[in-house]
C-alpha cells in the first residue's frame, strides 16, 4: 500500500509521538486524581460541614428601580424607604408557632402565613416575603422580637412612589408580584416569585431598563440560621432613569379641563411625534396598587362600569365622526377627485335609493366648496364626495394615515380601531358593501372606529406638511419617521385653511375657541352612539347618558407650523365644538403660556 | 481462512466494555439527579444511547479510509451547518447553537469538532513531511481550521470553540512541526492574548474572572463553581449513596444533569466512585492511543491520537470544572453528560477506532 508506514525512522518518531500524548494525558488525569484527593479525602469533612445543613445562604439584594420623570426632569415615578418581612424556609422549625406571632404582629389571618411557610418549603432555601411594606410601627414591633424568631427578617427595600398619584397613571402604569405565568415566561430567569415586575404603561414596556441588576449576599449560617459571616457579596446595580417626552403642566391643565367627565385628551408635537399630554378619565391612584391592597378595592376598580384602569387615550375606540371628513377631503383632492373650488349644492338632505341622508343643517348650506365644508361641517359635501371617491379609496388613505392599526407607541395592549374596507365587511358580517355604507363612513359614522391617538397621529401628518411620525413617549436619540405622505402642498394647505376656518371662520363650528392672541385650526367631531345618523333631537340632555353623543375635537397651532396639536374626546359629552374644544384650546393656551414664560426666562438668561 | 471468524475475533472487546461501563455510571448518575423529576431526560438519553450505538456498529463496517475521501464534503457540510445554525438556530439563553430537527436538536458544532481530526488527518496524508511542517505549509490547513472555530465563536459558544482550537493544535503537534516555527507561534500567541480578552462577550468575561476572584458573582457562575465544589468534597471517601446526594437532590447544583454531573457522580460515590471513573477513562484513552501505533496507516494513527486528545480534553475540562480549578465554560462530560449529539460523536469516535484495530488485520 502506498501510505504504508514501514520505514523504521517513521516508526519511531510515531511512537515518540505516541509517549508524549501518553504523558501528556497522564499528567491532566494525575492533576485531576490529586485534586479529588485532597476536596475528597483531606477536606471532606469541611465540605460536608458546608453540605450537611447547608449553611451557606444566598440573599439577593433588590436593586433601586430607575425614576419615570418627565421632558423637563420632574419626577413622576419615585421610590420611597420601605420594609418587608421575609422568612428562610429552611430555618424556620415550627412553623404555627412562628405564623401564630407573626400573625398577631402583622395583624394578618395567620392561615395565610401558614400557607405562604409551608408553600415555600418546596425551596427551603429562597426567602419568601410574607408581608410587604409594613408600618414603621410594625417593624418596630417585630424588631423588638427578632431574635425570638428564627428564619425572620426584615428587610429594608424601596417602593415605588407614583408623585402625583392619578396624574399620568394610565402612562406609568403600575408594578405588581410576578405572576405564576409571568415566572415561567423564559425570558425572566433574574425574577423570582414575591419580586415586583411593570404590569402596565411605562413600567411594563420598560421594566428591562428600570429594574436594574439585583445583587447578592452570601453568608454562612450556624444551625439555627444565624449569620455567622458574609462569604462575598456583589451590590445590585440601580436600573436606569427613564425621561418622558410628556409635559407634566400640560398633563395637569389637560386632566382639569377634562374633570370628571370621561374622555381622553392627547397631544403631540406633530412634527417629531413626540406625546406632550395623554390623559385618561376617569383615572386612578396607581399608589394603591403598591400596597398590599384589599381585594375589595381591586374589585371595585376592575369592575367599575366607567373602566378606570383603561387608558381611553389608545384603548378608547370612537366613531370618529366628522373628524373623518378631513381624511375624506385630503382623499378627494389627492386623487383630484374634487377641486378645491368646486361647489357642490347642499339642500339639507341626501338621497340613495330609498335612504334619506341628512345634513346637520336641516335647512341646508346650499352651495358650498371645500374651505366652507370643513368650516361647517357640511354632511352633504361630505356624502357626496365620499360616493364619487368610493370606498376602496377612502379606505386606503385612512389607511394611509395610520388608521385600522397600532401607532406603535411604546405602551403596552394598544387597540387598532376599525377601519373598512369591502373585505373586512364581508369577513365580519358576510355581506357585501353597500353604496350607502360608504355614505355614513365618510362622515366617520360608519363602521370606523379610531382611537384619540389615531387621530393625533393621522392629524399631525395632515398638518406638518406629509410626515407620518410614530407616536413616542419615552425620550430617545432615535427617528420616528414611519414614512412621508405624497401629498400635495396646495392640497394641504386647503386642508389648512378649511381647519382654520373651523375656529376663525365667521360659521365655524368652533368659532367660539377664537382666541386673537394664538392661531388655531381644528376640526370638530359628534359621535352619535345610537345607530344610524339622523337629525338632531332637540335637546341632548333629554337622553339618557348612554345614549348621548362623543364630543370630539382636535386642533393645532399656530397653523403655519403646527407646535402642538391637541386632541380631545368626551364621552357621551355632547357637541364637540361646545363640549370638546374648549379642552383642546386650554392645553394649547397653556402650552403658549410655558413657552412664553420659557422664552422670558431665555431672555433673562442672556 | 473463514472472513467471519477473523470479524470477531479482531474486534476490541475490551474498547466496548470500558466504552459501556462508563455509559452505565452516565445513567446511573443521570437517574440520580433527573430521572424521578424529569424522566422523559433519562428515557431520552436511552435512546441516543441506542441510536449511537446503531451508528457506531455502521462506523464500524464502513472501512475507515472512506473517511479520508469525506474528509472535504464533511467539512463543507460542517461549515454550512454552521452559518444554517447561526441563521436560522433556536435561540436559547443568548447563543445560537441548535438546529431543532422535529423534537431533536442537533448542535453542528459537536460534528466539527470530529471533523477537524478527520480533515487534519487527511492534510496529514495528502502532503507528508518527515522533517515537520514550517510556516509556508502551515498557512492553508491553519486557514482552514480558523473558520469552523470563528463560526463557533460568533454563536458563542466559547468552551467549544477552545476545544477545537485545541483539537486543532494537537493534531498540528501530532503531524510534526518545526522548532523554529513552533517557537514563533507560541510567541504569537502570547501576543495575541490581550485581544482575545477583548473580544470576549461580557458573560463569558465574568465567567473567567469570577473563577479567579469567586466572590465578583455569588449567584451566577461563581455560585455553581462553589455548590459544585461543595458536592463533590462532601461525597468523602464513600460517597452518600446513589440518590442520597443532597446537593444534587436539592437543586443547589445548577446544570447537574449536563456539564456539572460530574459533582453527582462524586458527590453520591465518593473518591471510591469518581477515581474509578478517572481510571476508566484513563484505560479507554491508553487503548485509543496504543491502538495510534499499530495501525496499519498514518491517517488511522493521526486518527486515533485526534480522538484520545478530544475525549481528554472534554473530561479534564469537565472534571477540572466540577471541582474548580478551572472557569465554567460548559464542556460535557464524554459517555455522561445529558446530550443526544455529544453521546452520538463520543460513540462515532469509539466506532473509528473500533475500525482501526479491526482493519489492521486485513491486507
Amino acid at each position: 500500500m502506498s501510505h504504508n508506514l514501514t520505514g523504521p525512522e517513521l516508526e519511531e518518531a510515531l511512537r515518540w509521538k505516541a509517549k508524549m500524548l501518553m504523558i501528556f494525558v497522564f499528567v491532566l488525569f494525575c492533576i485531576l486524581l490529586l485534586r479529588l484527593v485532597n476536596m475528597q479525602i483531606f477536606n471532606g469533612s469541611y465540605y460536608e460541614g458546608l453540605s450537611s445543613n447547608n449553611r451557606i445562604r444566598i440573599v439577593s439584594i433588590n436593586a433601586t428601580r430607575g425614576k419615570i420623570l418627565d421632558r423637563n426632569k420632574e419626577v413622576l415615578a419615585d421610590n420611597r424607604p420601605a420594609y418587608n418581612l421575609k422568612i428562610m424556609p429552611e430555618d424556620i422549625r415550627n412553623v404555627h408557632d412562628i405564623s401564630g406571632r407573626l400573625g398577631l404582629l402583622l395583624e394578618q389571618n395567620n392561615r395565610d402565613i401558614i400557607e405562604k411557610i409551608t408553600q415555600s418549603k418546596m425551596r427551603p432555601y429562597d426567602p419568601v416575603t410574607i408581608a410587604r411594606d409594613i408600618s414603621f410601627d410594625q417593624v418596630a414591633r417585630i424588631e423588638a422580637e427578632l431574635f425570638t424568631l428564627p428564619g425572620v427578617s426584615i428587610d429594608a427595600t424601596n417602593e415605588r412612589d407614583y408623585v402625583f398619584k392619578d396624574l399620568a397613571s394610565h402612562i406609568l402604569g403600575f408594578l405588581g408580584e410576578i405572576s405564576r405565568k409571568e415566572l415561567q415566561r423564559g425570558q425572566t430567569r433574574e425574577y423570582v416569585s414575591g419580586d415586583l415586575i411593570g404590569k402596565t404603561g411605562i413600567e411594563f414596556s420598560c421594566e428591562d431598563e428600570l429594574r436594574g441588576v439585583k445583587g447578592a449576599r452570601v453568608f454562612e449560617v450556624d444551625a439555627l440560621g444565624r449569620k455567622i459571616k458574609i462569604l462575598s457579596e456583589r451590590p445590585a446595580v440601580p436600573g436606569n432613569d427613564i425621561v418622558l417626552t410628556i409635559d407634566k403642566r400640560l398633563q395637569l391643565v389637560a386632566k382639569e379641563s377634562l374633570r370628571s367627565r370621561s374622555g381622553a385628551v392627547v397631544a403631540l408635537v406633530p412634527s417629531t411625534g413626540e406625546v406632550l399630554v395623554m390623559t385618561s378619565s376617569p383615572g386612578y391612584d396607581p399608589n394603591m396598587f403598591m400596597s398590599p391592597m384589599a381585594p375589595e378595592a381591586w374589585k371595585q376598580i376592575s369592575e367599575d362600569p366607567l373602566h378606570p384602569l383603561e387608558n381611553r387615550a389608545i384603548r378608547g375606540q370612537y366613531p370618529p365622526a366628522s373628524i373623518f371628513k378631513v381624511v375624506v377631503a385630503i382623499a378627494g383632492l389627492a386623487t383630484k377627485t374634487i377641486a378645491p373650488q368646486e361647489k357642490i349644492f347642499c339642500p339639507g338632505d341626501y338621497t340613495l335609493g330609498a335612504n334619506t341622508y341628512r345634513c346637520w343643517k336641516t335647512d341646508g348650506h346650499g352651495d358650498i366648496s371645500m374651505v366652507r365644508a370643513i368650516s361647517e361641517s357640511c354632511d352633504v359635501y361630505f356624502y357626496k364626495l365620499g360616493e364619487m371617491l368610493g370606498i376602496d379609496r377612502i379606505s386606503k388613505y385612512a389607511s394611509d394615515l395610520g388608521f385600522g392599526k397600532p401607532t406603535g407607541i411604546e405602551l403596552r395592549d394598544e387597540l387598532s380601531g376599525i377601519n373598512p374596507t369591502r373585505q373586512w365587511k364581508q369577513k365580519r358580517f358576510g355581506s357585501s358593501w353597500k353604496p350607502g355604507d360608504t355614505i355614513i363612513t365618510s362622515i366617520g359614522q360608519g363602521y370606523n372606529l379610531v382611537t384619540p391617538l389615531q387621530v393625533a397621529k393621522a392629524m399631525s401628518a395632515l398638518v406638518n406638511g406629509g410626515r407620518l411620525y410614530k407616536p413616542s413617549i419615552i425620550v430617545s436619540q432615535g427617528e420616528h419617521l414611519e414614512g412621508e405622505l405624497e401629498f400635495g402642498k396646495a392640497d394641504l394647505d386647503i386642508i389648512k385653511a378649511g381647519l382654520r376656518s373651523v375656529v376663525d371662520g365667521e360659521l365655524g363650528t368652533a368659532r367660539h375657541i377664537h382666541n386673537p392672541m394664538f392661531a388655531v385650526g381644528g376640526k370638530t367631531g359628534t359621535a352619535q352612539v345610537a345607530r344610524g345618523y339622523s337629525s338632531k333631537l332637540p335637546d341632548e340632555s333629554d337622553l339618557p347618558y348612554h345614549l348621548r353623543d362623543h364630543a370630539w375635537f382636535f386642533g393645532f397651532s399656530p397653523v403655519e407650523t403646527p407646535e402642538i396639536l391637541v386632541v380631545a374626546v368626551v364621552e357621551h359629552g355632547g357637541h364637540g365644538g361646545s363640549i370638546a374644544a374648549p379642552i383642546v384650546r386650554d392645553v394649547i393656551k397653556e402650552f403658549y403660556f410655558l413657552k412664553g414664560m420659557e422664552d422670558e426666562q431665555i431672555r433673562e438668561d442672556n | 481462512m473463514s472472513r467471519y471468524a477473523k470479524i470477531t475475533d479482531n474486534i476490541d472487546w475490551g474498547l466496548i466494555g470500558t466504552t459501556f461501563a462508563i455509559i452505565f455510571i452516565g445513567l446511573a448518575c443521570l437517574y440520580s439527579s433527573a430521572g424521578e423529576s424529569n424522566p422523559a431526560i433519562f428515557y431520552k438519553q436511552i435512546i441516543w444511547i441506542l441510536t449511537g450505538t446503531l451508528v457506531m456498529a455502521v462506523v464500524f463496517i464502513i472501512d475507515y479510509r472512506v473517511l479520508m475521501y469525506s474528509a472535504w464534503p464533511l467539512y463543507v457540510f460542517v461549515i454550512a451547518a454552521l452559518i444554517l445554525v447561526l441563521v436560522f438556530g433556536k435561540e436559547i439563553s443568548g447563543a445560537r447553537r441548535w438546529i431543532s430537527l422535529g423534537p431533536m436538536g442537533i448542535q453542528p458544532s459537536e460534528l466539527a469538532k470530529i471533523t477537524v481530526i478527520i480533515w487534519m488527518g487527511y492534510w496529514g496524508e495528502t502532503k507528508k513531511h518527515i522533517q515537520g511542517y514550517g510556516i509556508r505549509e502551515l498557512i492553508v490547513p491553519a486557514f482552514f481550521m480558523i473558520i469552523p472555530i470563528v463560526l463557533i465563536l460568533a454563536e458563542p459558544d466559547l468552551g467549544t470553540a477552545g476545544i477545537v482550537a485545541f483539537i486543532a493544535l494537537i493534531m498540528f503537534l501530532l503531524l510534526g512541526i518545526k522548532r523554529s516555527t513552533l517557537i514563533a507561534f507560541g510567541m504569537l500567541f502570547i501576543a495575541g492574548m490581550p485581544f482575545a480578552w477583548i473580544s470576549l462577550k461580557e458573560y463569558q468575561r465574568v465567567r473567567i474572572l469570577s473563577f479567579l476572584d469567586p466572590s465578583r458573582d455569588p449567584l451566577g457562575s461563581g455560585y455553581h463553581a462553589m455548590q459544585s465544589k461543595i458536592a463533590v468534597g462532601s461525597g468523602g471517601l464513600a460517597g452518600k449513596g446513589f440518590l442520597e446526594g443532597s446537593q444534587t437532590q436539592l437543586r443547589f447544583l445548577p446544570e447537574h444533569h449536563t456539564d456539572f454531573i460530574f459533582s453527582v457522580v462524586a458527590e453520591e460515590w465518593g473518591f471510591v466512585g469518581s477515581s474509578l471513573l478517572i481510571v476508566l477513562y484513563l484505560i479507554l484513552i491508553t487503548k485509543i492511543i496504543s491502538m495510534g501505533t499499530k495501525a496499519k496507516d498514518r491517517f488511522g494513527s493521526m486518527l486515533c491520537f485526534g480522538i484520545a486528545g478530544y475525549f481528554t480534553l472534554h473530561i479534564f475540562i469537565n472534571i477540572a470544572m466540577a471541582v474548580g480549578i478551572f472557569p465554567v465554560v460548559g464542556v460535557p462530560l464524554p459517555f455522561i453528560s445529558y446530550g443526544g449529539s455529544f453521546m452520538l460523536m463520543n460513540l462515532i469516535c469509539i466506532g473509528i477506532i473500533l475500525n482501526i484495530s479491526w482493519r489492521r488485520f486485513i491486507f
